[in-house]
C-alpha cells in the first residue's frame, strides 16, 4: 500500500489518467447493463486499434514539443491507397505501399522541420492540405470500395476482446514504449521537448528526434488509415478529420503536457481507453457523434484549463521557495550580518 | 615534454564586425593545472573560451592541443578530442533524472539501456564530482542550483576529457554550494585534470588557482603564478589604465528634496526590506555582482520584478508599481539587461521601436498621428546620435551599439523624470559606450534621476555620483562619491562579511 | 553586426539588393512559381477577362474575409485559430434559426405587395446581430484561454468540438431553411453598385479598413509590436492578455460576417457547410490559414498585413480558377493550394534564415 501510494505521488499524472479511465468505465458500466460485455469489451478494442495509434503518435509529438496536425490526412490517404490497390496487387503489397508512404512523408516532415527550424504546427498545416490533394488525386474524388470482402472479416476476426488489428496496434504500444524508455534515441526525444535549449546546448541535434518522431506518428497515422480502410471496405479522400481531436484528446488525458517532455506510451494507452469508455458509453445511450465530439471538445478545454491553472500554481510555489530559501539564509547571516553593520558604524 | 603545455593558443585575433574581441591573445594550460581565467566584461574571457571549446571557429592563430597543431570545426569535435565546457547557463533537461542527464549526448552513451543501468553507470561520476549521495534516479528538479552545476560537470567527466573549462559556474550559487564546485575543481586536480576556471570572483580564484591569466580590452597578459598576486594587483592588471577620459565630468550636485523615496521595498531574492532615496540630478549607483540583487531592486521599482512590499513615494503619490505599465504611466522608465529579450523589436522598424512605449502620446481618439510619431522620435533619436534616416529601418539591422541606444532611447518618449538602467552597456563597443555615458549624465543634468546597476566595476566606479553596494542580496553601504575607487567598492562587493567561513561550518555541522 | 550601408551614393538598385538580401534558391523557387503563373495566365483562355476578373474576386470574398479577421491572431503571435470553421458553423446556424424564429418577424409580409422592406431589414438585423454577440463571445472565451497562456492551437481545437456541438444540437443536425424573400440577400446575392456583388465590395471595405486599423490605429501598431517580441511589448506596457482577447474577437466576428453572407445566399445554415460544400478543398479553416501563410505573414507574428491576406485570398482564388477553367478536378486544385501553403512556408523560412545569418 505504501508502495502504491508512493508511486501515485511520483506519477501523479499517470495515476490521475488511471483514475479517471477507471471513473468513467465504472460509471457506464453501472449505468448500462450491456456495457459489461464480452461484444462491448470487444468493440471498445476495436475502437483502440484506431483511436489508440492516432494518441500514441500525437502523444510523442507532444513529448517532442510539437504537435503534428496532418495526422488525419495522412490516415486518410493511407486508408485510400490501400483500398485502393488491394485488388490489383493484393491486400498486403497495397498496405505495405501506404505504411511507407505514411512513414516516409513523415520523416520527411520530419527532417524539414528541423532544417528550416519552423514550428511543426505551420509546416503541418501545409501538409494537411497537401496530402488531402493527394489523396483526393488518388482517389479520384470518389469514395473508393474494395470488392474482396474477405480481407473485411479478417481484420475484424473475434479472438477473445481482441482482432488481428488491435493486437497488432497492442504489439506496436509495446514497442514503442520500450523504445521510449530504453533507447538513447527516445531519450533524446524526451530531451528536446522537454528543454529544447538545454538539449540543443548538451549537444543533442535536433534532426534526428524530429525525424524519428514524425516518421512514426506517419507510420501510426498510415496504419490507422490502414486498419480503418480495410476493416469497412472503404475509404474518402476527406474522411478521418475527426482523428485529430480524439487523438489529441487521448494524448492530453493521457497525461502529456503541453510545454513537452512529459507523458508516456502508458499514458497515451490509458488517455485512448478513457476516450473509448467515453465514446462506446454514450452511443450506449444513443447520443448522436457529433456530441460525442462536443464532450470531447469540452474535456480538452478542461484539460487545458487545468494544465495552464496548475503552472500559475507552480509559478507560485516556485516564488515561495525562493522566499523560504532568502528567509533561510537571513537567518543563518542575521548575526553576521549585524556584526559587521556594528564594526563599520565604528570604524565610520 | 614535461613543461610543454597541453593547451597552447597564440596569436589568437577575433573580430565581430568593428568590435575587436580578441587581439593576438595567448592562452596556455598545463596537464594537471587550474589555470584561471579572469578579465572584465567585454575583455575577451568569452570569445577565448568559445574559441577553445570549438564553438567559435572564425579566428586567426595557432591552435595547439597535445603538441598538434588542431582546428576544431564543431564543439563535438573538440569534445571528442577530450576538451569539454560547463557553460555558465546550464544544459540540464530539469525534467529528466540525473543519470539520463549524465548519459545524453556525445561519445560513450549506450543506444540501449535500462534507467537503473544507467543509474549504476552515473554513480561513479556523481562521486567524482563529490555528489556521491545524490540518487541518480532523481529528476533534476529536485536538485538545488549548485547541485546541478555538479551534475553538469559530471556530465563531462564521462566523456572522459582533459581539459575541463568552468564558465563561471558560481555566478549564480550561495557560498555553500559555491564551496562544493571549489572542492570538485581540487579533485578534479587530483585527477589528473586540468581545469581552466572563469570567474569574476577574485577570491575564488585566489583559493583554487595554480595560474591565473588576466585578458583586457581582447589583449592578454603573461600567465601569473596565482601566489604571486594579491587581490589588488590582479584588480590593477584587470584595469589597466583608467580610462577616466571615457566617463563625463561629475558635478557637484544640491541633494535637498528626493524625487523618489523607496521605502521598504522588498523584492523577491532581496534578504531585508530597503529603504533608498533617489535626488533629481544624480545617477545612483547599484554596485554588486551578479546575483546579488541589483536587477531585482530596479524590476522591483519598475513592476517587472514581484516584491514581497513597500512602496516608491514619488510626486505625492505612495505606490508600487504591480506591472510595467504602472511605472511607465507614471513616468519611470526601466531599461532591462537583455535587450534582446524584452528591450527592443528586432523585427520593427526603429522608429516604432521608439515610440512603443508611448504610444498614448503620439496618438488621439486611437489614431497614431505620424507626424507627430515622426517628430518625437527624430528628436530623441538626434539625442541618441541615430540617424533620423535609418528609423524606417529595422531595429535588426543596427550594431549592438546602435541597439543599445534604440533600447534606451525609446524610453525618452515617455519624458521619463525616473530612468532605471540595468547594464547600460553590456555588448557595446567603446564609441558607444562614451555616447551612453553622456547621455545619461545630460538627463541626470536635466533634472531626471537615474538608478544604474552595473557588475562592470569600471563603470560603476566612473559614472554614478552614489554607490548603494550590494552582496548576495545584502544591503553592504552606501558610497559618497570622494570613497568610490575600484579597490573600495571591490571589496564590499566581494565576500565582505566572509560569509564563506559561516557557509563551512553550516556545511561540516 | 555590421550596419547596412545606407548612403545615397551606395543605395543599391532593386536588382542588387534582391541579390543581397535573397539566397539563389529562394530567388529560382520564386521565379519558377511566376514563370508557371504567368504562362498559365496567357495560355488560359477567358482568363484575362472582366467577367471572369469578377468572379475570382468574389470566390476570394468569404474566405478572404475570415482570413482578414485571422490575420489579427498570428500578427498578434497567437499563431491561427482551428476553430474558425466551427465558429461561422455556429453562427450561421444562430442566423438562419432567428431569421426563421416566429419571434423575429415584424408585420406581415403581404404576397401581393411585395416584401415590406422594413419589416424583412428588422429581420435581417436582430438575427445579425444575434449571431455576432455570439461570435464576440466565442471569441471572447478562446481568447481568455490564450490569453492566460493555453496554447492557441489546442484551445481552438477544443474549442472547435465543443462550438461544432453546441451547432449541431442546436440544429439537430438539419438544414435550417428561411423564405425568400428575405432580409439577407441583399448581403448574399445582391449587387448596388453595377453588376458587382455586394459580396466582393464587403471584401474590398474589410480589407481596406483592416489595412487602415493596423496601419494607423494605435491598436494595430500594438498588434504588431506584441507579436514581433511579447517580453519587449509587456516592458513597454502593451500586454498580450487584452491583445489575445482582441484578436480572437475580430477573428470570431469576421467569421460570423462570413456565414451571415453565406447563409443570405443560400437562404438557410447547417453546421457542414463550412466542412465539406464550401468552395473546392473541404475545410474552410485550413483554407484561412492557407491564406494567410500564402499571403507572407509571419507566423511566429509581428510581421505581414492583412493587405498580404487578401492578395493571398486574391492569389489563390486566380490559380484556383486557372485551374477549373483548365479542367481540373478537385484532387488537383486542393494539391495545388495544398503545394503553395508549403512552398510559401520553405521559401519564408528559407528568406528568415537568411536574415538571421546577416545579424
Amino acid at each position: 500500500m505504501e508502495r502504491i501510494k508512493h508511486w501515485a505521488v511520483e506519477n501523479h499524472d499517470l495515476a490521475f489518467a488511471i483514475l479517471l479511465a477507471v471513473c468513467v468505465y465504472t460509471f457506464f458500466a453501472l449505468s448500462e447493463p450491456l456495457f459489461f460485455t464480452h461484444r462491448t469489451g470487444f468493440a471498445i478494442m476495436e475502437r483502440f486499434a484506431v483511436l489508440g495509434l492516432v494518441g500514441l503518435a500525437l502523444t510523442l509529438c507532444i513529448i517532442a514539443g510539437e504537435i503534428d496536425l496532418s495526422i488525419g490526412s495522412n490516415a486518410a490517404l493511407a486508408a485510400v491507397i490501400t483500398v485502393r490497390f488491394t485488388d490489383a496487387w493484393g491486400a498486403v503489397n497495397a498496405l505495405l505501399l501506404a505504411l511507407a508512404i505514411s512513414t516516409a512523408i513523415g520523416a520527411i516532415q520530419g527532417y524539414f522541420i528541423a532544417y528550416l527550424r519552423v514550428r511543426a504546427i505551420v509546416l503541418t498545416v501545409g501538409t494537411l492540405m497537401l496530402l488531402r490533394g493527394v489523396a483526393l488525386f488518388v482517389a479520384e474524388e470518389k469514395t473508393v470500395m474494395l470488392t474482396d470482402f474477405r480481407i473485411p472479416d479478417f481484420i475484424s476476426l473475434k479472438l477473445g476482446y481482441f482482432s488481428p488489428a488491435s493486437i497488432l496496434v497492442v504489439a506496436m504500444f509495446v514497442l514503442v514504449g520500450l523504445f521510449m524508455t530504453f533507447t538513447r534515441y527516445g531519450r533524446e526525444i524526451y530531451a528536446i521537448g522537454g528543454a529544447r535549449k538545454e538539449a540543443l546546448a548538451s549537444g543533442i541535434s535536433l534532426q534526428r528526434p524530429m525525424i524519428i518522431v514524425f516518421a512514426i506518428s506517419g507510420f501510426c497515422a498510415g496504419l490507422g488509415g490502414v486498419i480503418i480502410g480495410l476493416r469497412s471496405g472503404t475509404a474518402q479522400a476527406l474522411g478521418l478529420q475527426y482523428l485529430l481531436l480524439a487523438g489529441t484528446v487521448a494524448a492530453f488525458i493521457g497525461g502529456v503536457s503541453i510545454l513537452g517532455g512529459k507523458g508516456g506510451v502508458i499514458g497515451a494507452a490509458i488517455g485512448t481507453l478513457t476516450v473509448n469508455f467515453l465514446n462506446t458509453g454514450l452511443v450506449f445511450n444513443v447520443t448522436p457523434a457529433f456530441m460525442v465530439q462536443m464532450y470531447l471538445g469540452i474535456l480538452l478545454l478542461i484539460v487545458i484549463m487545468f494544465q495552464t491553472g496548475s503552472r500559475i500554481f507552480d509559478d507560485m510555489e516556485r516564488r515561495k521557495q525562493l522566499l523560504r530559501d532568502v528567509d533561510r539564509r537571513r537567518s543563518i547571516l542575521a548575526d553576521r550580518i549585524a556584526d559587521f553593520r556594528r564594526r563599520r558604524a565604528g570604524t565610520a | 615534454m614535461a613543461n610543454q603545455p597541453l593547451l597552447e593558443l597564440t596569436g589568437i585575433s577575433r573580430n565581430y564586425g568593428a568590435i575587436q574581441a580578441l587581439k593576438d591573445a595567448n592562452f596556455e594550460i598545463g596537464r594537471g593545472e587550474i589555470m584561471g581565467l579572469v578579465g572584465e566584461n567585454g575583455a575577451g574571457k568569452s570569445t577565448m573560451v568559445k574559441i577553445i571549446g570549438g564553438f567559435d571557429t572564425d579566428f586567426t592563430g595557432e591552435y595547439i592541443f597535445d603538441g598538434q597543431a588542431r582546428q576544431f570545426s564543431s564543439p563535438a569535435a573538440a569534445e571528442h578530442a577530450g576538451i569539454a565546457i560547463a557553460q555558465q547557463e546550464l544544459s540540464l533537461i530539469p525534467t529528466m533524472s540525473v543519470a539520463e542527464n549524465i548519459f545524453l549526448a556525445g561519445d560513450g552513451v549506450p543506444l540501449i539501456a535500462s534507467k537503473g543501468f544507467l543509474a549504476r553507470k552515473a554513480k561513479p561520476y556523481l562521486e567524482r564530482v563529490g555528489l556521491g549521495h545524490v540518487n541518480p534516479m532523481r529528476t533534476i528538479t529536485r536538485l538545488s542550483v549548485g547541485e546541478r552545476h555538479l551534475i553538469e560537470v559530471a556530465r563531462l567527466l564521462a566523456h572522459d576529457p582533459q581539459i575541463l573549462i568552468l564558465d563561471e559556474p558560481t555566478a549564480a550559487l550561495g557560498e555553500t554550494d559555491s564551496i562544493r564546485i571549489l572542492d570538485m575543481v581540487n579533485m578534479l586536480k587530483k585527477q589528473g585534470k586540468s581545469v581552466i576556471y572563469v570567474s569574476h570572483r577574485l577570491d575564488e580564484i585566489f583559493k583554487i588557482c595554480d595560474r591565473v591569466t588576466v585578458l583586457r580590452d581582447g589583449e592578454s597578459q603573461d600567465p601569473r603564478t596565482a601566489a604571486e598576486l594579491d587581490v589588488n594587483s590582479l584588480v590593477e592588471l584587470m584595469l589597466g589604465f583608467e580610462l577616466g577620459d571615457m566617463y563625463p565630468r561629475r558635478a557637484p550636485i544640491q541633494r535637498t528634496e528626493p524625487l523618489v523615496k523607496v521605502r521598504g521595498l522588498w523584492p523577491d531574492g532581496i534578504l531585508e526590506p530597503l529603504s533608498f532615496d533617489v535626488y533629481p540630478g544624480e545617477i545612483l549607483g547599484l554596485a554588486g555582482q551578479l546575483g546579488s540583487g541589483t536587477s531585482e531592486i530596479l524590476g522591483a521599482m519598475a513592476g517587472s520584478t514581484k516584491s514581497r512590499g513597500g512602496a516608491l513615494h514619488y510626486e505625492g503619490e505612495e505606490f508600487l508599481p504591480r506591472r510595467p505599465k504602472e511605472a511607465i504611466r507614471r513616468g519611470i522608465a526601466h531599461c532591462s539587461e537583455d535587450r534582446k529579450h524584452d528591450g527592443l523589436f528586432l523585427g520593427r522598424p526603429i522608429m516604432e521601436n521608439m515610440s512603443a512605449a508611448a504610444l498614448e502620446a503620439i496618438s488621439g481618439f486611437g489614431l497614431l498621428n505620424g507626424a507627430r510619431e515622426k517628430q518625437s522620435t527624430a528628436g530623441n533619436a538626434m539625442k541618441f546620435t541615430i540617424d533620423p534616416k535609418r528609423l524606417p529601418q529595422e531595429a535588426g539591422v543596427l550594431s549592438g551599439g546602435n541597439q543599445q541606444k534604440v533600447a534606451l532611447g525609446k524610453w525618452l518618449s515617455i519624458a521619463p523624470r525616473v530612468i532605471l538602467v540595468n547594464e547600460p552597456t553590456r555588448g557595446v563597443d567603446v564609441g558607444a559606450r562614451a555616447e551612453i555615458y553622456q547621455i545619461l549624465r545630460d538627463l541626470a543634468d536635466q533634472g531626471a534621476a537615474i538608478v544604474m546597476a552595473s557588475t562592470d566595476i569600471q563603470e560603476i566606479t566612473n559614472l554614478p555620483d552614489r554607490i548603494i553596494s550590494f552582496y548576495r542580496g545584502v544591503r553592504i553601504g552606501e558610497i559618497p562619491l570622494e570613497d568610490m575607487t575600484s579597490a573600495n567598492i571591490l571589496e564590499q562587493i566581494t565576500d565582505p562579511f566572509h560569509e564563506a567561513g559561516i557557509a563551512a561550518t553550516e556545511n561540516a555541522s | 553586426m555590421t550596419d547596412a550601408v545606407t548612403g545615397p551614393a551606395g543605395e543599391p538598385n532593386l536588382v542588387q539588393r534582391i541579390r543581397r538580401d535573397y539566397s539563389p534558391l529562394v530567388i529560382s523557387m520564386v521565379g519558377l512559381f511566376l514563370i508557371v503563373f504567368v504562362s498559365g495566365a496567357v495560355y488560359t483562355d477567358d482568363f484575362l477577362t472582366w467577367f471572369n476578373v469578377k468572379t475570382i474576386i468574389r470566390d476570394a470574398a468569404l474566405v478572404g474575409i475570415m482570413a482578414i479577421g485571422l490575420t489579427f491572431v498570428t500578427l498578434s503571435g497567437n499563431f491561427f485559430l482551428l476553430s474558425m470553421k466551427e465558429i461561422a458553423a455556429l453562427c450561421i446556424i444562430a442566423f438562419a434559426t432567428c431569421m426563421g424564429a416566429e419571434w423575429n418577424q415584424w408585420g406581415t409580409p403581404d404576397p401581393d405587395a411585395g416584401p415590406a422592406g422594413a419589416a424583412l431589414m428588422m429581420t435581417f438585423l436582430v438575427a445579425f446581430v444575434v449571431s455576432m454577440v455570439i461570435a464576440v463571445v466565442a471569441g471572447g472565451i478562446q481568447g481568455v484561454l490564450i490569453g492566460l497562456g493555453g496554447n492557441p492551437i489546442v484551445v481552438t481545437l477544443g474549442a472547435a468540438g465543443l462550438f461544432f456541438g453546441i451547432g449541431s444540437w442546436w440544429s439537430d443536425n438539419l438544414v435550417v431553411s428561411y423564405r425568400r424573400p428575405h432580409g439577407a440577400e441583399w448581403l448574399g446575392t445582391g449587387s448596388f453598385i453595377g453588376d458587382i456583388p455586394n459580396i466582393t465590395v464587403a471584401f474590398i471595405l474589410i480589407a481596406i479598413v483592416a489595412e487602415l486599423t493596423l496601419r494607423y490605429t494605435t491598436f494595430g501598431r500594438q498588434v504588431y509590436l506584441v507579436g514581433a517580441n511579447r517580453a519587449a511589448g509587456k516592458a513597454t506596457g502593451h500586454e498580450n492578455f487584452g491583445m489575445a482577447i482582441k484578436c480572437c474577437i475580430i477573428a470570431s466576428v469576421c467569421a460570423a460576417f462570413v456565414a451571415v453572407a453565406f447563409s443570405g445566399q443560400v437562404s438557410s445554415a447547417h453546421v457542414n457547410y463550412f466542412s465539406s460544400e464550401f468552395g473546392s478543398s473541404g475545410d474552410m479553416t485550413i483554407m484561412v490559414i492557407a491564406i494567410v501563410m500564402v499571403g507572407g505573414n509571419s507566423i511566429m507574428g509581428g510581421y505581414g498585413s492583412t493587405l498580404r491576406t487578401s492578395i493571398g485570398a486574391i492569389f489563390i482564388s486566380t490559380v484556383d480558377n486557372m485551374m477549373v477553367l483548365n479542367g481540373f478536378n478537385s484532387g488537383a486544385r486542393v494539391l495545388a493550394v495544398g503545394l503553395m501553403i508549403v512552398f510559401s512556408i520553405i521559401v519564408f523560412a528559407l528568406v528568415r534564415r537568411g536574415s538571421r545569418a546577416v545579424e
